[in-house]
């Protein structure tokens, strides 16, 4: 279930732009702004250190395991599909999971903001 | 080869540009247009595009004729190169197209409210670009040589000729269909014929020439120094690309910003399948194109090579044809943010100033392609990343995260970042790729934190030069648009 929320549009009393100019002026504002951007670059740092260490991790795998990289599968070496394909999906699910949680971090920010 | 299909496929290449580039023309009308196709286009056009622009000589050619050369050591190019745009996503996307800016000296004067930064940004800004336009007239001139047998200088002349024409005609927006449709012909021209010669081998049961773990040069592998250096290099320069960043203005507000990036990424990483496998097959069936010193034309010689007759023939004019789209899309992408910063720095705004400064920054980078020699295609684009990661990347990184940056650090970090990296690719140059140190061939590990660690130390140095609108920008960049974008 979701919520839902009921109010009447604020553009009527005053234009919204500067509604919200006032409400990030203000210094209870610039505290939401300020955790907002702490909340983001720490997600970024946290999905950025994530990806590099899967990065890693697979020479490491194909240094650690002797005969892996030479395995074949489906006649192509094991270290050629690991670098030249597996990384891709690892890339692409990071994307997507920094997406999803940007998004929601900014969804909260404004919740805050307009309920001031 | 035969002569008269590449040369219909080149042909064919350059009408279709120029048409798609003028069908635009009529919708292009206003400066806005010109700069940034009025922040209208769609994410799945948007990603279309930037990964057209973006797939340049060095993915189409490059990084298959490197795989061929040095193997699994060369996966890290194409890996690189799309982590790049995780990196973009992750630091940049949303926060510089909420920036509202049309290139990055507006960004940095904006953010910095300063104007002699937005000056060195601008100078970066136009090196960085012709410094990525020369491998991209090389490539031309490669192809050229290779499949028509005419000089080589007629290549890069007509791919400034077809880029002057279509962005001088059409702008950003036609620009942005052109690019679009170029990703798509890429990915065909690199996939059918692959597929087809793996049909073709598989049926015929054709026995490896070579094992893929043996290097055909007998080259040693690259030290783990190097292959760090160049992820560096590849992560952190692709979100200082100038002609990648004015794309993300295209984007009606930061979360399609986000949504356009994942596209891209998608994209990219269907693209990069395709020259890793070529470098693969041409391992182990063809590993004499290695030798022949000519590895980048790999890509253009496989289905000769391996098809032979007529279904040869048309492949490499498939082939031949993406290509050009490559050299195309890429140098009409760079121009066009070129010219944006040249007219509006130099020339002065409006209409008349945005061609005149597309033909400037089309013209130049022709003079240095003729001076210098091409080498290894990947290899001069990585460079060229380099480059970017130790000047455009600090200050775009440090303007949108933290806020103690000042004019004076921005300035002294890009310079100590653009002398070092410029320095050791000059140093490099001189000395030959055979007698260049892997420190000097590969300078991105230490140029890009030294320009950090500059601009950080300048910075706090200068401390009470934090600009009065610091706050006011920062919660710009970061906070979320209304729902209904309010801001047009």
């Amino acid at each position: 279930m979701t919520r839902v929320r009921v109010t009447a549009p604020r553009t009527a009393a005053r234009p919204a732009k500067e509604t919200r100019e006032a409400a990030q002026d203000s210094e209870v504002g610039q505290v939401f702004v300020r955790s907002l951007i702490r909340s983001q670059l720490r997600l970024a740092l946290v999905v950025a250190a994530g990806f590099l260490l899967i990065l890693c991790a697979f020479p490491l795998l194909l240094a650690a395991v002797p005969g892996l990289a030479e395995t074949r599968v489906a006649g192509i070496p094991f270290a050629w599909l690991l670098l030249g394909a597996g990384i891709y999906p690892v890339i692409g699910l990071s994307a997507w999971l920094y997406i999803r949680t940007a998004a929601r971090n900014e969804a909260r920010y404004r919740d805050l903001a307009e309920d001031q | 080869m035969n002569p008269g299909v590449a040369i219909a496929a080149l042909v064919g290449v350059s009408v279709a540009t120029a048409v798609i580039g003028f069908y635009g023309l009529r919708i292009s009308r206003t400066t806005g247009d010109f700069y940034v196709a009025s922040r209208t286009v769609r994410p799945w056009w948007n990603a279309s595009a930037i990964g057209g622009e973006y797939l340049s000589a060095a993915s189409f050619l490059g990084v298959a004729g490197l795989i061929l050369l040095s193997g699994t050591d060369a996966l890290w190019f194409p890996v690189g190169y799309t982590a790049g745009y995780l990196m973009l996503l992750l630091f940049v996307a949303a926060p510089l197209r909420r920036s509202g800016a049309y290139t990055i000296p507006d960004f940095t004067e904006a953010r910095l409210d300063s104007l002699p930064v937005r000056k060195v940004t601008s100078l970066v800004v136009v090196l960085v670009g012709w410094l990525y336009i020369v491998p991209q007239l090389h490539g031309a001139a490669l192809t050229i040589r290779i499949t028509t047998g005419l000089p080589s200088w007629v290549g890069s002349v007509a791919v400034v000729i077809v880029v002057c024409l279509t962005v001088v005609a059409g702008g950003m927006r036609s620009i942005t269909f052109v690019q679009a449709f170029q990703y798509w012909l890429k990915l065909t021209a690199l996939a059918v014929p692959i597929l087809f010669i793996i049909f073709v081998l598989a049926g015929s049961g054709t026995a490896p020439l070579a094992q893929p773990s043996v290097n055909p040069t007998g080259a040693p592998p690259a030290g783990l120094y190097q292959n760090v250096s160049l992820l560096v290099a590849l992560l952190f320069g692709t979100l200082g690309l100038p002609h990648v960043l004015v794309r993300f203005y295209t984007n009606p507000d930061g979360q399609s910003a986000r949504r356009t990036t994942l596209i891209v990424l998608g994209l990219l990483s269907v693209f990069y399948l395709f020259p890793t496998a070529y470098g693969l097959v041409g391992r182990m069936f063809a590993p004499g194109l290695a030798t022949a010193g000519q590895a980048d034309a790999m890509v253009l010689l496989l289905p000769g090579e391996l098809v032979g007759g007529t279904a040869g023939d048309l492949l490499s004019a498939l082939v031949v044809a993406g290509a050009f789209a490559a050299f195309l899309s890429t140098t009409s992408g760079l121009v066009v943010s070129l010219a944006g910063v040249i007219s509006q720095d130099v020339l002065g705004a409006g209409v008349g100033s945005f061609r005149l400064a597309a033909v400037i920054s089309a013209v130049v980078p022709l003079g240095f392609a003729f001076m210098t020699d091409s080498f290894a295609l990947a290899g001069s684009v990585g460079l060229v990343f380099a480059f970017t990661a130790s000047t455009v990347c600090p200050v775009l990184l440090l303007g949108i995260w933290w806020r103690g940056l000042t004019d004076a650090g921005a300035i002294a970090g890009m310079l100590t970042g653009g002398v070092l990296c410029g320095g050791a690719m000059i140093a490099g140059a001189l000395a030959g790729a055979a007698s260049t140190p892997g420190w000097l061939a590969q300078p991105a590990a230490w140029t890009v934190p030294a320009a950090f660690a500059v601009m950080v130390i300048v910075s706090r140095a200068t401390s009470q030069r934090i600009p009065k609108t610091m706050s006011k920008v920062m919660t710009r960049l970061h906070t979320p648009e209304r729902p209904l974008a309010t801001e047009r």
